[in-house]
């Protein structure tokens, strides 16, 4: 690993309010996540992994402590700069896939390029062809199975060369033969493209393929290990 | 606990849902009763008023022109089985009111067992000041009106000459129709001194004592009556005033219809939204065991809710805009009859249930198709993200098949003839092509989408193609609101194409036909609608001042032709011969006149010659009450008045049969190189004082021709505003229930990408693609149901040939509003969409 990290957080803090209830997501979470490195958080339902995960892909803010991606300050950035920053350096991928539903695949893919106004149709079908749906790219996602939409989902996650690539549960709504093709699939598009993969897993055998893995509870870092 | 679920919470907690279609049930009720109101008021006091001004009356004796006082004599042998009452009755302008009044000049001692106002326990005036002087009873609410009270004077104007009339006293008119609001009841004597009928009477009412046989009454009652005359009940008087009206009746009915088409159609758009969002918590209360019966129990009561409430408000709103719309629909009206007072407009109990049925029935109505179809989605199914809702090809053929059967219809009922002179298969074609849009709406909006979609990469703009995309995909629920608005926006267009075909065709008219120089009419009401006629003074009054040859009075009856009613007029012919005057297509029309004044003959208007087929050669008979009259007619003229039909013979051959009650009007013929404005100065003063007259210049009449005519369809305004509250109001609802459903998706497109104000862009996309489809649609169906308007209906109700003329910038003005109200209308939702906060949402959605 050289360099700075891609992603840093440092005594981040982010609460939520439920009701009348405060709630403590996280609680002076440091983390970093280098090039190319691919980090696993883990934990129970609840420990905060989501925000963590929320907050690197720059759709959240933190409330307290610094988060860094790419060199840029998520508490302070501008709007426009966190949008750019989704567009040109993040790639997301969903448990639940999050495929635009009346897109096809080939719309799906080229999607996160067309938000920035560029084109590249070689790019979108070659990565189609690489997640091994070519001969699907004008279905729909309502025509995919699950492990079809989320091979989708890790394309449209990578089609815009992302640094870093986020994933939350990428294997939680599929089978554990598909959720391994899948994270196979995603760990060696990232290993080709260069990017840095935060992965939230509850899967053991996932977090096994991690470079290093980050057990989180009550929103708190309380173990690491390589 | 499913009440809270499907219909208490979700109000709490999204009420603008709630409102929002409460405004789109309330809007269509609104403009149904408001064309309903307005047209009852306009036209009540001239036919439904007959009957209750005549009160006890069972049988009565009238004649166009009047009657002879000493009838009352020849009829005194029925006297011991009837009453005999002597009625005068004319349409004064009260001037203290600005408007028409109806004069009735009564026999006040006898009155009081045949009208309802002076009868029963009511208390009655004092006699003494009404029989002495010209005293009259004005109803309560004139009084309050006019801030008016026992002793004060009122000023009338009568044949332009202006006279006080004393209020002798007031009297109670509740609980009888709203006609008795607008009347002022005067002794017979003085009215007839009054109205310069001294002598004569306008009708004579029998009453039968006790029980007598009406048959035997009436035959007993025409044995007394000189030929020509007859007893009829009052009825038939009223039936014959129904048939003047009948077109314009039919047509105010139908314009009723085409708001209730569209009222239906956004209040079906707004409820089926409501219901069809409910899928997921309905599927969920099923799949855990909420029986159908029970779930639909529940939407069906919030559809009773929102019925009742939009339609209390809508019924409010309607009798608002009645007011609104009375003195456009008065001059409608004035086109065909002139001087009718309007009725106030009341509450209606009757029109308010009406108006409370329609929303609370097609309130449920709409809710049951949305329903029947989120109940047949298995729960499970419901529960999950719906797919695409995509139109197969057979879907797609279907539907192209059903629309040109549509359109085959409405081509082949446009050429049908009229039904009993009402355009009747024309306005169905005319709804059909409506209902086009209906059915083609979801086609229209998934070709557009795939016309976008396909090429996806390849175009610009991602917020546009996902916004086309997701059209689409939403397809069922947004078609609704590209349906109703292109319906909003056909009947605009529709309008708009009449009216600019009826314009122009009516600025040739005045240019062609309008050739005098001055026109001199009574003093118009405040709202602009003439009142009774000229002084026959005035007309030896204009002559003096510039010669015989130049007056031409224009004198006019109603009459029966071939039993229907007709106006039968007297025009100088001697003067026009030498002028010309009204249009005749492809004729010299000085040339027509100076025919028909050398040969004796007659000209009709084209409604006339449409309505019983007569053309240049045939013999027109008329019974009039002197005697019979026969004249060939020489010349059909354009007329855009008197729709009813109109027979214009020298004023000698009138005045031989009617008394000179004065003319309607007159136009007068200036020796060359005079001054009209000169002119106008002599006339004026040389009435000044005596009479309240008006004198127009040639200008100035035709200019006034065309504001008679804007005004009159100044409705065409209130069309535009229903367009934009239509549209509104449905793409308001459709999107914020689109942007409800795609929480998810626009959070993932915030996720992966995408700012603010691609997701803003996005949603207002939608809204300006749906205007742009249905202002598009619409457009198109508007002009070929405009063309039905302008060629078969208004022929066949009318008898009027109009040039089509399309209003090209005012159809690009329409289709740039409706575009932008879409626009603004999609603003709130696209903010609730940019304001999504992605993390969030995909916290919440999984």
């Amino acid at each position: 690993m050289t360099g700075a990290p891609v992603v840093e957080l440092d005594r981040v803090g982010r609460n939520y309010r439920r009701g009348d209830e405060e709630v403590h997501a996280l609680v002076d979470l440091s983390l970093t996540l280098d090039s190319g490195e691919l980090v696993a958080l883990v934990g129970p339902s609840g420990c905060g992994k989501s925000t963590a995960l929320n907050l690197v892909a720059a759709v959240d803010r933190p409330d307290r402590g610094r988060v860094t991606v790419c060199g840029v300050d998520i508490a302070t950035a501008s709007e426009n700069e966190l949008v750019a920053l989704r567009r040109r350096s993040i790639g997301m991928v969903f448990q639940a896939f999050h495929l635009v539903p009346h897109l096809t695949v080939e719309e799906n893919v080229s999607l996160p390029l067309a938000l920035d106004g560029r084109r590249d149709p070689d790019r979108v079908l070659d990565l189609i062809d690489r997640v091994g749906l070519g001969h699907r790219a004008r279905h729909y996602p309502s025509e995919l199975s699950g492990g079809e939409q989320q091979r989708t989902a890790v394309a449209r996650a990578l089609v815009h060369r992302p640094r870093v690539v986020v994933a939350d549960e990428p294997t939680g709504n599929l089978d554990s033969r598909t959720g391994a093709a899948v994270i196979e699939l995603l760990d060696e598009l990232r290993r080709s493209e260069g990017a840095a993969l935060l992965l939230a897993t509850h899967d053991a055998r996932v977090a096994g393929a991690a470079d290093r893995v980050c057990e989180l509870a009550d929103g708190r870092l309380v173990g690491r290990r390589s | 606990m499913i009440l809270k679920a499907l219909l208490l919470r979700p109000l709490l907690r999204r009420p603008w849902r709630f409102l929002v279609t409460v405004v789109g049930v309330a809007t269509g009720v609104a403009a149904v009763i408001s064309t309903i109101a307005a047209s009852r008021a306009a036209i009540a006091s001239f036919a439904e008023g007959i009957e209750e001004v005549a009160g006890a009356a069972r049988l009565e004796i009238a004649s166009p022109g009047g009657l002879p006082e000493t009838l009352l004599a020849e009829l005194r042998p029925v006297s011991g089985d009837a009453l005999v009452v002597p009625v005068v009755e004319e349409t004064v302008l009260l001037l203290e009111l600005g408007d028409g009044v109806r004069l009735l000049g009564v026999d006040l001692l006898l009155d009081a067992e045949v009208r309802p106002v002076l009868s029963g326990d009511r208390e009655l005036p004092d006699l003494d000041a009404t029989l002495l002087g010209f005293g009259a009873l004005v109803s309560r609410r004139l009084a309050e009106d006019l801030d008016i009270a026992a002793g004060d004077a009122l000023s009338v104007s009568i044949g332009g000459r202006p006279r006080s009339v004393e209020v002798a006293a007031v009297f109670e008119a509740d609980g009888l129709s709203a006609v008795w609001e607008r009347v002022l009841i005067m002794d017979v004597a003085a009215a007839q001194e009054l109205l310069g009928r001294v002598g004569r009477l306008d009708r004579i009412e029998l009453v039968p004592r006790g029980s007598v046989d009406l048959d035997e009454l009436r035959v007993r009652t025409d044995a007394l009556l000189p030929d020509g005359l007859a007893a009829s009940p009052p009825g038939e008087r009223r039936r014959f005033a129904e048939q003047m009206l009948a077109s314009l009746r039919f047509n105010l009915v139908a314009l009723s219809a085409i708001s209730l088409l569209v009222a239906g159609v956004l209040i079906a758009t707004t409820l089926a939204t409501s219901v069809v969002q409910r899928l997921f918590v309905v599927s969920l209360l099923r799949s855990l065991g909420a029986s159908r019966a029970r779930v639909a129990s529940v939407v069906l009561l919030e559809a009773l809710g929102i019925g009742i409430v939009g339609g209390v408000l809508g019924v409010a709103g309607g009798f608002v805009g009645a007011r609104l719309a009375l003195a456009s629909v008065r001059f409608t009206v004035a086109s065909v009859v002139r001087g009718i007072p309007a009725s106030e407009i009341r509450f209606d109990p009757q029109l308010a249930a009406l108006g409370l049925a329609i929303a609370v029935v097609t309130a449920l109505a709409a809710a049951v198709l949305p329903l029947m179809e989120i109940m047949s989605v298995p729960p499970l199914q419901g529960l999950r993200t719906a797919p695409p809702q995509r139109m197969r090809t057979r879907s797609r053929l279907a539907t192209v098949a059903v629309l040109l059967a549509m359109a085959a219809a409405a081509a082949a009922l446009a050429r049908m003839p009229a039904i009993d002179d009402l355009p009747i298969p024309a306005l169905t074609a005319a709804l059909v092509a409506m209902a086009a849009l209906l059915v083609g709406s979801g086609l229209l909006l998934d070709t557009l989408a795939r016309l976008g979609h396909a090429p996806f990469a390849r175009l610009r703009g991602a917020a546009l193609q996902l916004a086309a995309a997701a059209l689409s995909a939403g397809r069922r629920r947004a078609a609704w609101a590209a349906g109703s608005v292109a319906v909003a926006v056909a009947l605009a267009v529709a309008i708009a194409t009449m009216v600019s075909s009826f314009r122009a065709t009516v600025e040739g008219w005045t240019t062609s036909g309008m050739r005098a120089d001055l026109w001199v009419r009574p003093l118009a009401a405040g709202t602009g609608v003439w009142v009774g006629r000229l002084d026959p003074e005035i007309v030896t009054i204009a002559e003096e001042l510039f010669g015989p040859e130049t007056a031409d009075p224009f004198y006019s009856q109603t009459v029966a032709y071939q039993g229907r009613p007709v106006s039968f007029a007297g025009a100088a012919f001697d003067v026009v011969r030498f002028h010309g005057s009204v249009p005749f297509p492809g004729r010299d029309s000085a040339e027509v006149f100076d025919r028909a004044w050398r040969e004796r003959a007659a000209v009709v208007n084209e409604p006339f010659a449409t309505r019983f087929g007569i053309g240049e050669g045939d013999t027109v008979r008329f019974e009039l009450p002197g005697g019979v009259l026969e004249r060939e007619v020489v010349g059909v003229f354009r007329d855009y008045s008197r729709s009813h039909g109109l027979v214009v013979v020298d004023r000698s051959d009138f005045l031989r049969f009617f008394p000179d009650a004065g003319p309607d009007d007159m136009a007068l013929f200036l020796p060359p190189e005079s001054d009209a404005g000169v002119a106008r100065e002599r006339l004026l003063e040389a009435v000044r004082g005596r009479f309240l007259v008006e004198a127009l210049d040639n200008r100035e009449l035709r200019a006034a021709v065309l504001g008679a005519f804007e005004r009159t369809f100044s409705i065409t305004t209130a069309l535009y505003l229903v367009t934009a509250v239509v549209a509104v109001v449905a793409v308001l609802t459709v999107l914020l229930t689109l942007v409800g459903e795609r929480r998810r998706e626009l959070a993932t497109v915030r996720a992966v990408g995408g700012s603010r104000g691609q997701v803003l862009a996005m949603v207002v996309s939608e809204a300006g693609l749906l205007g742009l489809a249905a202002a598009a649609a619409g457009t198109v169906v508007g002009i070929a149901v405009g063309v039905i308007l302008v060629k078969v209906v208004n022929l066949q109700s009318f008898g009027w040939s109009l040039e089509l003329v399309l209003p090209w910038s005012s159809l690009v003005t329409m289709a740039v509003w409706v575009v932008a109200t879409c626009l603004v209308a999609g603003l709130p939702p696209a903010l609730v969409a940019a304001r999504m906060q992605p993390a969030a949402v995909l916290r919440e959605e999984g």
